[in-house]
């Protein structure tokens, strides 16, 4: 450590560019350290499990056309035949799938006299008694449907369902106590529209990925028809779900009042839902390594020329007894000084632009162990990339010295 | 004299391929990635209808719960409107020139013959609609007024649904099926793609297709035909009247409406007017929240309702900081190479070159970097927006490099190199040329 002196004294002769690297060290570090924390939220994100057994399972929707077609009975026939497809595990009708985006949200009253800002808003799927199989939810507490329980909803008939099967985090928010089960709750303020709850199931997200109630959702046993659209969630054996979609699909499209709108496998909806969110961890990982590659080269470029111009030196050096392993470290250890420069720049630069970031576009803030860790990897990244040029200054030869003198 | 600093320029660039690469290469990155962010952003702030966003507002109308937070801004109201409200509207004498209420829907066309029937995204609209929003024709017009107010089974249908359906061939007159009943089509608009699309911006749908099929609103309702946009409720429907009825005069929000006003004067009184409405309707129990009434022009509407995510912003700010490593990458780079040109620098100025012709020789080398840099970075903003749009569902009409962002991009790139290149190249013809030739 005794050149750190001389390397010092001598990096204040150049002052230019020792500022030039150590600032993009510091915009590096600043640069990295954000986006790494993005992608690491949106990765979070993603991988939250929906609930359902996401590899085995499809959606279906179907939009039927003639309005002298009894929709009831079509139901019945399509249920019927795609739960006699080889392959299939469990299918049930649906209005919404899990982080599909486009779902039915309500509010639950747990007490007559609540008003409507105290409500407990959840996800809503309409489902029949194959509904929990579908979706692959375990009971934790509680009952499944009976079919006598499913009730239409339609234009000339409002039946309302008289029970429902709720998320354990929809259970938690309405009765903290932990006492959820057999109490029985209102869709609407004023004591309106009592439901019992007669089951609890472990876990599945509502429809909006993004919001804040993700995790309560309620089943109820109950078919809507509205308008023509019809939708099924199809649960395959494992591995069966191709030949499923397939089975399923052909089944479909044989009813010439209907059309076959959307056949979707359960990865395939949710890549599409979190496309932007796949889209930004994609393109900040592109950013982390073309700026890490442009900052190591541009690293390289400046070291090979400074060694370029210290030839002479370099020989004089050796020619005086500098070993090899002097030279190398001589390199290394001006790396070292100026990459410290810059990483003490650019750690108040990283909390800097996390500050505007987060305030300016809700990133939220980075957690302080990725300083450390961003400036270990760009220490590293310094002395990697300064290693070429230093190894070609330690093959200077001493003879040089003597040379054009 | 100028294509003389040219060859010396490349001579230069050749002495130094790798370190001349590295130079293209980083100003290219950096240039590439600010480009494909800024064009995204760019875009998607862009006006899609510039000749009429000012005079062209949306309504918005505070008839949400009023237990709910308060409202602070216009993006705090429900960007839609009741049906009741946005009939109410349509019907009455206000100081609007025009004004349109609608909502997007779906229906099966069932083509004659052997081709199998398909999905459809449907406008139901009136009339003023094209007309406010600009739409060309290329056969045919816009249903009349009589229609909307008869509830007729007319419509106007796109370019493509024409191609598809009659070979592109003028299809006015002619009626197709739609889900179970029969249509004539009035007319056919062209390819019509406002980006975003302004005039119904349910997230998920902000830059997709326009429809293909424009229904009068009036028959939409008799048909029953469903929204499929957002539809949000606060209040219960009254259980004591059938379901279509109790949702027609309920407080869900469904429908957009649009007024065309020209003048602020205009623009005033049509406030006024909605600010009237709301004061009437509160007197029988409705509006129980405090007087909130906006109109927002388009660009003000994209604002409000945040067309431009977070998340285009942190991208440009981000590869703006990236362009700027570069940029200094370049610099140091630069400085070294100038730095080893030292002699060179030297023999010309003792041959007699002045200060200021070595000046500008250097600064011609750097200029043609630049546009190597440029060139560069234009082919992988290219590249990155073909990335964009596979990453991003529903960009396809939005992912294009446009003339301006072209130019911008060479613009960025020259003066980024030439910003690089200028303290070096003054650096080295600062020189004093004695001392340099005796350390020859």
């Amino acid at each position: 450590m005794k050149d750190i002196g001389p390397i010092f004294r001598s990096l204040l002769r150049n002052k230019l560019g020792v500022i030039l690297i150590a600032l993009q060290i510091a915009l590096t570090l600043a640069i990295v350290t954000n986006a790494a924390f993005i992608i690491s939220e949106r990765s979070a994100d993603i991988a939250r499990p929906s609930g359902l057994d996401e590899s085995n399972t499809a959606m279906f929707i179907t939009n039927l056309f003639d309005s002298n077609v009894d929709q009831r009975q079509l139901y019945r026939d399509d249920l019927e035949a795609i739960r006699a497809i080889p392959g299939v595990l469990a299918a049930a009708p649906t209005q919404s799938m899990p982080i599909s985006g486009s779902g039915w949200g309500e509010d639950l009253y747990s007490n007559p006299e609540m008003q409507s800002n105290e409500s407990v808003n959840f996800g809503k799927f309409m489902v029949d008694e194959h509904g929990l199989e579908a979706f692959d939810l375990e009971l934790v507490a509680g009952r499944n449907f009976t079919p006598d329980e499913m009730v239409t909803r339609s234009f000339e008939a409002m039946e309302l369902p008289k029970v429902l099967i709720v998320s354990q985090a929809l259970a938690d928010s309405l009765f903290p106590d932990g006492d959820a089960l057999n109490k029985t709750v209102w869709d609407e303020p004023n004591g309106e529209q009592p439901m019992q709850i007669i089951g609890i199931y472990d876990h599945m997200q509502n429809a909006w990925p993004t919001s804040e109630n993700v995790n309560r959702t309620a089943l109820t046993p109950e078919i809507s028809l509205f308008g023509g659209q019809m939708m099924y969630v199809v649960r395959a054996e494992p591995g069966q779900l191709d030949q499923v979609m397939q089975a399923t699909e052909a089944y479909l499209s044989k009813n010439r009042s209907r059309i076959v709108e959307i056949v979707r496998s359960y990865p395939e909806q949710k890549s599409r839902t979190y496309s932007r969110d796949i889209a930004m961890v994609k393109l900040l990982s592109g950013v982390i390594v073309i700026l890490t590659g442009v900052t190591g080269l541009g690293i390289i470029g400046l070291a090979w020329f400074s060694v370029t111009q210290r030839r002479k030196q370099i020989g004089t050096r050796r020619a005086l007894g500098a070993t090899r392993g002097d030279i190398v470290r001589y390199f290394m250890v001006e790396n070292w000084l100026i990459t410290s420069a810059g990483l003490a720049v650019g750690l108040v630069g990283a909390v800097g632009l996390n500050w505007f970031l987060d305030t300016q576009y809700e990133v939220g803030r980075v957690p302080l162990w990725y300083l450390p860790v961003g400036m270990a990897a760009l220490w590293l990244l310094g002395q990697l990339a300064v290693l070429l040029p230093a190894r070609r200054a330690a093959n200077i030869p001493p003879a040089l010295a003597t040379r054009s003198v | 004299m100028f294509s003389y600093y040219i060859r010396l320029a490349l001579t230069s660039i050749r002495r130094t391929p790798v370190l001349s690469a590295l130079m293209v290469l980083a100003l290219g990155l950096g240039i590439g990635a600010f480009m494909t962010t800024f064009t995204v952003y760019y875009l998607m702030s862009g006006d899609p209808i510039p000749h009429k966003s000012d005079v062209l507002y949306a309504v918005q109308l505070d008839n949400w719960d009023p237990n709910d937070d308060p409202t602070e801004s216009a993006s705090d109201v429900q960007p839609q409107l009741t049906y009741q409200d946005g009939q109410h509207l349509m019907n009455a004498d206000t100081p609007a020139i025009r004004q349109v209420h609608m909502y997007g829907s779906d229906m099966v066309v069932v083509p004659e013959g052997d081709d199998p029937p398909f999905n459809e995204n449907v406008r139901a609209t009136y009339q003023t609609f094209f007309s406010m929003f600009d739409v060309p024709f290329i056969y045919g017009s816009p249903w009349d007024k009589r229609a909307d107010d008869d509830h007729a089974s007319v419509i106007v249908i796109g370019r493509k649904l024409n191609d598809r359906l009659f070979n592109g061939e003028n299809s006015v007159g002619k009626s197709i099926q739609l889900n179970d009943g029969f249509y004539q089509i009035t007319g056919v608009i062209d390819d019509w793609q406002p980006t975003p699309r302004f005039y119904h911006v349910d997230a998920g749908r902000r830059f997709s297709d326009s429809e293909q099929i424009f229904l009068p609103f009036t028959r939409a309702i008799d048909l029953v035909l469903g929204p499929n946009g957002n539809t949000n409720c606060w209040a219960p429907l009254d259980d004591s009247l059938p379901v279509i009825e109790a949702f027609l005069k309920s407080e869900c929000v469904w429908t957009q409406f649009w007024a065309e006003l020209e003048t602020p004067e205009q623009a005033a009184a049509y406030k006024d007017y909605l600010d009237n409405y709301v004061r009437d309707q509160k007197q029988i129990g409705r509006f129980q929240r405090p007087l909130n009434t906006f109109i927002s022009n388009v660009r003000e509407w994209l604002v409000v309702n945040r067309v431009v995510t977070n998340d285009n912003r942190v991208l440009v700010r981000l590869s703006f900081l990236f362009l700027l490593v570069c940029v200094l990458n370049t610099v140091g780079l630069l400085m070294a190479k100038f730095l080893g040109k030292s002699g060179e620098v030297a023999v010309r100025r003792a041959m007699g070159a002045s200060r200021q012709a070595v000046f500008i020789q250097n600064l011609v080398e750097v200029a043609t970097i630049g546009v190597a840099g440029g060139v560069a970075g234009i082919g992988l903003a290219w590249l990155g927006l073909k990335g964009i749009e596979n990453l991003y569902r529903g960009y396809q009409h939005l992912v294009h490099l446009d003339p301006v962002m072209l130019a911008t991009a060479v613009c960025l790139a020259v003066i980024s190199a030439i910003l690089a290149g200028l303290y070096p190249v003054w650096r080295v013809s600062r020189q004093a040329p004695a001392g340099l030739l005796k350390a020859l």
